[in-house]
């Protein structure tokens, strides 16, 4: 019998992909966000709403993964950014190599910001480095107060925390409280938003948070090395 | 099974291993891992996955051995990381009430392989 010992990451080869993706939106001044949530938490609507306020401020594209079919870059599309889909055909997360495959069909060279719209789930994306900047987890208020103690792993690697569709507030038992502070134990210096991207209420800090990282990763790629 | 991710690491795992089975290659006996509880990863899926990945493979009943590695929380005031239940965590600090910092949990990583070496001999042809 031969003993091994081994010093390396299951995902190795996947965090390599990351870090060669990471390295191509730093020097491009790109700020790329990764955008996590359980199915039906308002993250399209949110990109909708996003790139409809940033319209003709930011340069703007989008590459959604999902199961099965285009409506998710579609309705990107109508609002005119480049947005490519990812079909991963029963996989439940995005991977990196599949967003460097994406990101080569034409639109996605000059770009102020990608969202990369991960599959709908609060579990497997959260192992898979996309190369971005940032996570960022939404929670809409119909799911219930106890989702992030419930998935801890991406509430605390989630460095900003969405609290979505906030106009359902009244019509559900969410207390906003309960929920702050189960976040700030997972992720003590992350950030939390509460909006709803319907109404627009709370959509200011979110668009203000967007522009801020965009000109620090704008900066950064200036800057001489 | 291809709606778990498991069976994704699971074929990460072996493609891993696989590079270090020697030359010709070894049969793979144990494969072991840490896994931490903020991973995202259910070692009892993993487990599962693993098997049958490699059933009627060489490495048939390869075994998988997970380390479990808890998460700490650690006071930013005091420096005590104060004990947890599982799956509880503590908002402030017990001891002085300051704001804790999660540490560690994150793990997924590959710490050793056994194999059973195969003879060069064997693979020659006449």
């Amino acid at each position: 019998m031969t003993d091994v010992t081994l010093r390396e990451r299951v995902l190795a080869a996947n965090h390599a992909a990351a870090a060669e993706l990471r390295e191509r939106f730093a020097a491009r001044g790109t700020l790329v966000v990764n955008l996590i949530s359980s199915p039906g938490s308002g993250k399209t609507t949110l990109l909708e709403a996003t790139v409809t306020r940033l319209a003709g401020r930011l340069r703007i594209g989008v590459v959604e993964g999902d199961i099965a079919t285009e409506r998710d870059a579609d309705r990107l599309r109508r609002l005119g950014v480049p947005a490519e889909q990812i079909l991963t055909g029963g996989a439940c997360h995005l991977e990196a190599r599949q967003v460097r495959d994406a990101l080569a069909r034409p639109g996605f060279d000059d770009l102020d910001l990608l969202f990369v719209e991960n599959v709908g789930n609060l579990i497997c994306p959260t192992s898979y480095d996309l190369g971005e900047a940032f996570k960022v987890v939404l929670l809409s208020v119909a799911e219930g107060e106890d989702k992030p103690l419930k998935y801890p792993a991406i509430f605390s690697r989630a460095e900003v925390t969405v609290v979505s569709k906030l106009d359902l507030l009244p019509h559900v038992d969410f207390r906003l409280d309960v929920v702050r502070e189960q976040v700030r134990t997972l992720r003590p210096d992350g950030t939390q938003l509460e909006l709803s991207a319907r109404t627009g209420e709370g959509l200011d800090a979110w668009i203000a948070l967007l522009e801020r990282r965009c000109a620090a990763a704008r900066e950064r790629a200036a800057a001489p090395r | 099974m291809r709606a778990v991710h498991e069976l994704g690491l699971a074929t990460e795992i072996l493609r891993s291993c696989r590079a270090h089975l020697g030359d010709p290659p070894g049969r793979l006996t144990r494969v072991r891992l840490a896994v931490g509880e903020l991973s995202a990863v259910e070692p009892e899926l993993l487990r599962s996955a693993w098997h049958a990945l490699i059933e009627g493979s060489a490495h048939a009943g390869a075994a998988l051995e997970i380390e479990w590695r808890r998460a700490r929380q650690v006071c930013g005031r005091c420096g005590e990381a104060p004990e947890r239940s599982p799956g509880a965590w503590w908002p402030r600090c017990p001891r002085c009430g300051g704001s804790l910092a999660i540490e560690g949990g994150q793990e997924l990583d590959l710490l050793e392989l056994s194999y059973e070496p195969r003879a060069a001999r064997e693979e020659v042809t006449p």
